[in-house]
């Protein structure tokens, strides 16, 4: 069956059976590799991406799915000023350690930048409350987008995207 | 695995009449693939229903509220007519595995896939919901209390779909309201049990109560032989060793790798007793 959508702005037109894992899909057949897999079952978000701007996690969507949809992994959040921003400060705080689930972090927290941005521990506590660090542990990771909520607004760029 | 993408609903139903036997009908996918990968769907057909729009979003007519069955948690978090019209129905669904989950799974899956923890059926169960069933020829409703047979079983017929849920816009208004889902962390966990409540006083006596049960017996349900004894009574006179005696009647938990059934009986107790009392 054919399948349109792009990612990280890149048409694509693909003749596959439509209920492909969308993961596969993502670092098999197209070579994004920055989305991981972890549980393979929804629960530990390392393979979130955003699909038509929401964080959604690939393992358990089939390609059907993201059919006329836009996609956004890592990597095409890792081009833009928010998501430089927050590499930056997870960065500052030795948020990383393996880095396995860090793509995920990044697509959620750079969503949570984007849709709401205050820094409240409350409401990133809960942003990011779908996704699982097995090195680090959270404070640090919680630390990282605080700082970057609070340096966010003194960005010149009117990035909303 | 055959695959099939009906173009309309009328489509929909022409399909699955073709195909003989079980097929999935694929919406947000978080249950299904989930079977998928731990083989409990093999390669049976699989239509899909996701980008349907017909069956999407919240609607008001004079004294219902419409829920169409491909609408997701997140849309029903953030539906300013929820919030107005049945608040407690909204707050109670922020629990619901995490913002991510939130955003791929409708509520229509969560009923069909039928497992006896599905978090939003013991307040549907308290809100008199009913379930608007899609088929070929006919649309009927249901009571979601009607619903249910059995473990994952229910009177959905082989080629009937659920459209809607509906739910009276009055259901909550005038009633203290209760819901607790007990699990072993905040975030993406699956219910140890579930008590979903409501209830009127007057003149410190209980004028009306309505309670549900979920992952205490094989489906959710009404807990009626419990509300039939409280109604009427004075809350600083009831005898809570019959509260007990008559739950434990009532309910029928299991002990499984989430919990046993013994603490399942004491904490649902405990539910109970804070929700009439409080
Ligand atoms: C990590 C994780 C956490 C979860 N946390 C929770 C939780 O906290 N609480 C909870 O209750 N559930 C939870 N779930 C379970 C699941 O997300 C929900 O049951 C969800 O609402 C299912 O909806 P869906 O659209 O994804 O269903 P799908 O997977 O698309 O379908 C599920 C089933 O319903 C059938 N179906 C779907 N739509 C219809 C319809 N309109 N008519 C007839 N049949 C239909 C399908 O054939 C299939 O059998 C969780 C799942 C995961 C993976
Ligand atoms: S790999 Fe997808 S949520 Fe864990
Ligand atoms: S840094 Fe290793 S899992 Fe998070």
């Amino acid at each position: 069956m054919k399948i349109n959508f792009t990612i990280n702005g890149n048409h694509i037109c693909l003749d596959i059976d439509p209920m492909r894992r969308l993961i596969d899909v993502i670092r098999n057949d197209l070579g994004f590799t920055g989305t991981k897999e972890g549980c393979g079952e929804g629960e530990c978000g390392a393979c979130t991406i955003l699909l038509d701007g929401k964080p959604v996690t690939s393992c358990i969507l089939n390609v059907i799915h993201a059919d006329g949809k836009e996609i956004l992994t890592a990597e095409g959040i890792a081009q833009k000023p928010i998501g430089k921003l927050l590499i930056d400060c997870f960065d500052e705080t030795n948020a990383v350690q393996c880095g396995f689930c860090f793509p995920g972090f990044l697509v959620v927290s750079y969503y949570y930048l984007i849709s709401d941005g205050e820094p409240s521990l409350k409401k990133i506590k809960s942003a990011l409350s779908g996704n699982i660090c097995r090195c680090t542990g959270y404070k640090k990771i919680f630390e990282s987008v605080m700082l970057a909520c609070e340096r966010k607004p003194r960005m010149n760029t009117n990035e909303h995207e | 695995m055959k695959f099939y993408k009906p173009t309309s609903i009328p489509d929909l139903f022409r399909i699955s009449e073709e195909i003989e036997g079980k097929k999935y009908f694929l919406a947000g996918g978080t249950d299904i693939n989930v079977q998928i990968k731990n083989g409990i769907i093999k390669d049976e057909p699989v239509i899909f229903i996701n980008h349907l729009n017909e069956l999407k979003g919240i609607k008001e007519s004079e004294d219902i509220i419409l829920i169409g069955t491909l609408t997701t948690y997140k849309e029903i978090i953030e539906s300013d007519l929820l919030r107005k019209v049945l608040p407690f129905f909204q707050n109670s669904l922020k629990s619901f595995a995490s913002p991510i989950l939130q955003t791929m799974a409708t509520i229509g899956g969560n009923i069909a896939n039928g497992s006896p923890t599905a978090d939003v059926t013991p307040l549907l169960l308290v809100l008199d919901a009913k379930l608007k069933l899609f088929s070929k020829s006919r649309i009927r409703e249901v009571k979601l209390s009607e619903f249910f047979t059995g473990y994952k079983e229910f009177i959905l017929k082989a080629n009937e779909i659920i459209g809607a849920i509906l739910i009276p816009k009055n259901a909550e208004t005038g009633f203290d309201t209760f819901f607790e889902k007990v699990g072993s962390r905040k975030s993406l966990t699956i219910a140890k049990l579930e008590i979903a409540g409501l209830k009127r006083l007057k003149n410190n006596k209980i004028e009306e109560i309505k309670i549900a049960a979920g992952a205490l017996n094989e489906y959710p349900r009404r807990l009626h032989k419990l509300e039939e004894f409280l109604t009427g009574k004075d809350i600083d006179r009831i005898d809570f060793s019959q509260v007990e005696e008559i739950l434990n009647r009532e309910i029928t938990p299991i002990s499984d790798l989430r919990s046993d059934k013994e603490y399942r009986l004491q904490v649902s107790f405990n539910l109970i007793q804070s929700f009439i009392l409080n």
